[in-house]
């Protein structure tokens, strides 16, 4: 069972705190991701699970046993650098053995290993050559071999992507997902993109400020945010979140606010709550475009329309208040600039408590 | 746990409090061993180089306090009688010391003077070369002086100034003069000794401004010249005040390291004739200290040297943070 | 830049006046060099005469042959040669391990130990207390004197601390997660990585090990163990004094002049050997160590 259990785990610096007691069971070969706004502790919490910092207070555990005063070499973990760190003096077949050479296995051992690996990750034919003399990608590839050659039990990922060009990134994280499943080895991965969250994880840990806000799988997390910051940091463009307050409605909760009115799903905590602020978010893919007003339709200010190809972007403003909707090309691109509003399925919409951010929705069914 | 222990792990006690009992915080104890058992291999490596700088820098400057005693070979350091400031009041009744340290700050303030500007002019001017291989062998030729021997600067010297066969008298000669005996004349060892310093490394010393020239962005030049401006209108206008901190900045450490005489030349270029005009305070600690064996009131002017000098060096560098936000050192 | 087309008038005549100063200056800086090798090979008798401007004059080796079948000349520089590789080594065996380990942002009292480095630059004792302390030691008239007493320098020891900080830690902290202790951190990854560094650090400690002459002088009695530039010094202020040389000055084949200038360039030599790698590093190194010269 190689499973990582952080428990309360707290990191100070002298009298700073920057990681408030994490509670997080990683379990065995699930690939996590950790993601939020730079400075949100997902890297020092990474970090300290690599052992590379002390843990301040709490229990890390990997494979059952307790790691807190183990030293990184001694807890059987890997780690894919940001920059790589790829020694530029050793040419790529050297770079990867490097652990070994340093665990001073035969070398009989070194060499079939090596091979092993380069050819997993398609780097047979660079063997001799230097980082140096390195695509992006390769460079990558490299340094994912270095931390696979040792057979750790854990493998940590410290925005192994972020220095790559978009493209090459959407290949790497088909391979790192790819590789992930031919070696199925517990894997924790650092990443600020929340592209990268989705596509990669079993399960997501969203932080902010040094703590979590939400452990989830993608859709759990992208259906159902916790709180109106998850809600906005999943997804792209982010949920439209706008600000109201709970008037009274014929059969259903409505929410008022500056421009309009929209019915919101029939939830215990909107009954008989006329009054309350809340939050209504609403993800730019649920929103339709209307070109008339009409029942139920919250008229806006059409200020662009970007155009993606089989999707446009809608920048609206309601009441000055920014709104996006997502919506498809196909068959209505003329009328895209003429919408004059949208409407939403209140299913669709989720609502949080204005004060707090909590959702106050039900849950919606992943499935 | 004790008082210390509880300061350390106050942050983690805090957050730990309500989790549940079992939650583990290291002790400071467990913290020191457990830097230790992981670090200890750097600490292995500091100590030589600690050791090295107890024994041959820090040692020597406990042995200062001679400066302050009746120092004598036999007695040792620690055992010599304390005298207080004799030595300095002989000192500074001294007309040889007097002298020394007049001569010290004018040679400083007219190599400052003389000195300091040519390395900026020359920067300036290879910056103006558009021929690469030419600007290259240039380089070349004028940072290779700093990297002669000060002894053999001063041969050449004495061997280029010699009044016979100096190649200075030669020349002096072709115009019907009488040859000079330079080296003997109290009034021509300034400028020989300056001109000889400036001579050795003002191309060095241009290193650095050529960098600060080399880090101005060369979009401000395209666009002058866009604007029509000419080559001198440029140096003026952009490269001047894009270097101007840095030149401010070696202005002050020149400042702060101001007594620091090449005293070694010296030593090889004057003689009891010049001594009014050459002897600095090196060379007067040198003679009185290790030709005359008057430890202790060499150790005095040495002091009085060095505390004058740290001054200057620490007002340099307090100076220069304020200026440049960032420390020298 | 080189199309001069571009240029008005006054920008050539500007560039071609900067390129004759530029040019004057440079032969002002050769010709020294110039002069003493002319000297070295032309006779004593048109030495002393002034006859020697710029080629050699009545051409002999006769300097060469007088300094060449010295002893003293030979032993000094067998000693040079011992000094400065033996300096060097020692130098960099302290330099390299030390400045790493200034480097590391988990060493405990970085901070006092860093002032405790940067104090030697400020501070000094002075040039009594120092020689006191090398009596004491028992480090007098010895090589092993000359080649510790000299190991550390605090501005190298600075230049290769602000190298290492430079590395990204990401390099220590792979090869820790790799099973690396610190030493082999340091051995198989910053020092490959500090190479150009080192090597300039190295030719620094060459360069002032093979110049250095006050402290030889001052320390060493022993003329079986002074180096070069000492011996250069000895013949410098004793020749002229020679009786020798100043009665059979007039005929000749060397004379003071030219039996100095040939020490001179048998010093140089190996200097000009080693520039090209000094110059393909110092520059780096000088901007590394910050500004200070």
């Amino acid at each position: 069972m190689s499973g990582v259990k952080l428990e309360s785990i707290v990191k100070t610096y002298g009298a700073l705190q920057v990681v408030h007691g994490i509670d997080l069971e990683v379990l065995e070969k699930e690939f996590v991701v950790l993601v939020g706004p730079s400075g949100c502790g997902k890297s020092t919490t990474l970090r300290m699970i690599a052992g590379l910092e002390e843990i301040s207070g709490g229990q890390l555990t990997i494979d059952g046993r307790m790691m807190n005063r183990v030293a990184p070499k001694d807890r059987d973990v890997a780690m894919v650098f940001q920059n790589y760190a790829l020694y530029p003096h050793l040419n790529v077949a050297e770079n990867i053995a490097f652990g070994l050479r340093i665990r001073k296995e035969s070398n009989a051992a070194v060499d079939a290993a090596v091979a092993e690996v380069s050819g997993i990750l398609g780097l047979t034919d660079y063997l001799d050559r230097r980082p140096a003399d390195l695509s992006g990608g390769q460079r990558q590839r490299v340094a994912m071999g270095r931390a696979i050659v040792r057979r750790p039990k854990v493998f940590l990922f410290d925005e192994p992507l972020s220095n790559l060009d978009a493209k090459l990134r959407t290949q790497m994280r088909a391979e790192i997902k790819r590789l992930h499943k031919r070696l199925g080895a517990t894997s924790i991965y650092v990443t600020h993109d929340q592209v990268e969250a989705m596509t990669l994880a079993d399960r997501i840990v969203v932080m902010q400020d040094g703590r979590i806000e939400q452990v989830g799988t993608p859709m759990e997390l992208f259906l159902n945010p916790a709180n109106s910051f998850v809600a906005g940091f999943l997804g792209a463009p982010p949920m439209n979140q706008i600000e109201a307050v709970i008037g009274e409605g014929a059969d259903a909760p409505m929410a008022e606010f500056a421009g309009g009115k929209i019915a919101l799903p029939k939830l215990p905590g909107l009954q008989n709550a006329v009054g309350r602020e809340v939050i209504v978010g609403i993800r730019p893919e649920y929103a339709q475009i209307a070109t008339a007003p009409a029942e139920g339709v919250v008229d806006c200010d059409l200020d662009l329309v970007e155009t993606l190809g089989s999707e446009a972007l809608l920048h609206m403003s309601i009441h000055g208040k920014p709104f996006v909707i997502r919506t498809e090309t196909l068959g209505q691109v003329a009328e895209l600039e003429h919408v004059t509003g949208f409407s939403a399925a209140p299913d669709l919409i989720k609502v949080f408590d204005a004060n707090t951010g909590v959702a106050l929705s039900g849950q919606m069914r992943v499935a | 746990m004790t008082a210390s222990d509880q300061d350390i792990t106050d942050a983690s006690d805090e957050a730990v409090g309500k989790s549940a009992p079992h939650i583990y915080a290291p002790t400071r104890k467990e913290r020191i061993i457990d830097h230790l058992r992981n670090e200890w291999q750097i600490y292995v490596m500091l100590i030589p180089t600690v050791i090295w700088l107890l024994v041959f820098l820090y040692k020597p400057m406990y042995g200062l306090q001679i400066a302050f005693k009746d120092y004598s070979i036999f007695r040792g350091v620690a055992a010599s009688p304390w005298i207080g400031l004799e030595h300095f009041e002989t000192l500074f009744g001294s007309d040889q010391f007097l002298r020394a340290l007049r001569n010290t700050i004018y040679i400083s303030l007219y190599s400052l003077l003389i000195g300091f500007p040519v390395p900026i002019l020359l920067a300036l001017m290879f910056n103006e070369v558009l021929n690469p291989l030419f600007k290259k062998s240039a380089q070349t030729i004028v940072y290779l002086p700093h990297f002669i021997s000060t002894v053999i600067i001063a041969g050449i010297v004495i061997t280029a100034f010699s009044p016979s066969a100096g190649i200075v008298n030669t020349v002096i000669g072709w115009f019907g003069y009488d040859p000079i005996y330079f080296l003997t004349k109290p009034e021509w060892f300034r400028p020989i000794f300056i001109g000889t310093t400036i001579w050795q490394e003002a191309g060095f010393q241009s290193i650095v401004y050529l960098a600060a020239i080399a880090g101005v962005s060369p979009t401000l030049y395209e666009s002058a010249v866009v604007d029509g401006a000419s080559r001198w209108q440029m140096m003026w206008k952009i490269t001047i005040p894009s270097i101007l901190p840095t030149i401010i900045i070696m202005l002050i450490i020149r400042i702060g390291n101001m007594l620091e005489v090449s005293f070694e030349m010296i030593i090889v270029l004057y003689q009891p004739a010049t001594y009014e005009t050459a002897d600095v305070v090196n060379t007067y600690i040198y003679r009185q200290g290790l030709q005359n064996g008057q430890y202790d009131i060499a150790a005095a002017a040495g002091l009085f040297n060095a505390v004058v000098a740290f001054v200057l060096v620490m007002a340099a560098n307090t100076i220069s943070k304020r200026y440049s936000r960032t420390s020298l050192w | 830049m080189a199309n001069m087309n571009l240029y008005s008038r006054g920008d050539k005549t500007f560039v071609i006046i900067n390129m004759v100063l530029i040019g004057i200056f440079t032969l002002s800086t050769l010709y020294p060099f110039i002069y003493i090798t002319a000297l070295s090979f032309s006779s004593g008798f048109a030495a002393t005469a002034g006859k020697v401007v710029l080629t050699p004059v009545e051409r002999t080796a006769e300097a060469y042959n007088y300094i060449l079948s010295d002893r003293m000349f030979w032993v000094s520089y067998g000693n040079t040669f011992i000094y400065t590789i033996g300096g060097t080594l020692m130098s960099l065996a302290f330099l390299i391990p030390g400045a790493y380990a200034l480097s590391r942002p988990q060493l405990y009292g970085r901070r006092f130990w860093n002032l405790m480095v940067a104090f030697t630059m400020w501070f000094n004792a002075g040039l009594i207390p120092f020689f006191l302390n090398m009596r004491d030691l028992g480090l007098l008239d010895s090589y092993f004197g000359i080649i510790i007493g000299f190991a550390v320098n605090g501005f190298n020891l600075i230049l290769l601390r602000n190298f290492f900080e430079g590395v990204p830690r990401s390099f220590e902290e792979a090869a820790r997660m790799d099973g690396a202790n610190d030493f082999q951190v340091l051995w198989k990854v910053y020092v490959p990585l500090a190479k150009p560094a080192i090597a300039t650090v190295a030719l620094f400690c060459m360069v002032s090990r093979w110049n250095g002459f006050f402290w030889a002088m001052v320390l060493l009695q022993d003329q079986d163990k002074i180096p070069l530039q000492v011996y250069l010094r000895h013949t410098i202020a004793t020749l002229s004094d020679d009786p020798e040389f100043t009665a059979t000055q007039l005929n000749a084949s060397y004379s003071f002049e030219t039996v100095s200038a040939a020490i001179i360039v048998c010093s140089i030599i190996p200097v000009l050997i080693i520039y090209p790698f000094i110059q393909k590093y110092f520059e780096k190194g000088i901007l590394m160590g910050g500004v200070k010269e």
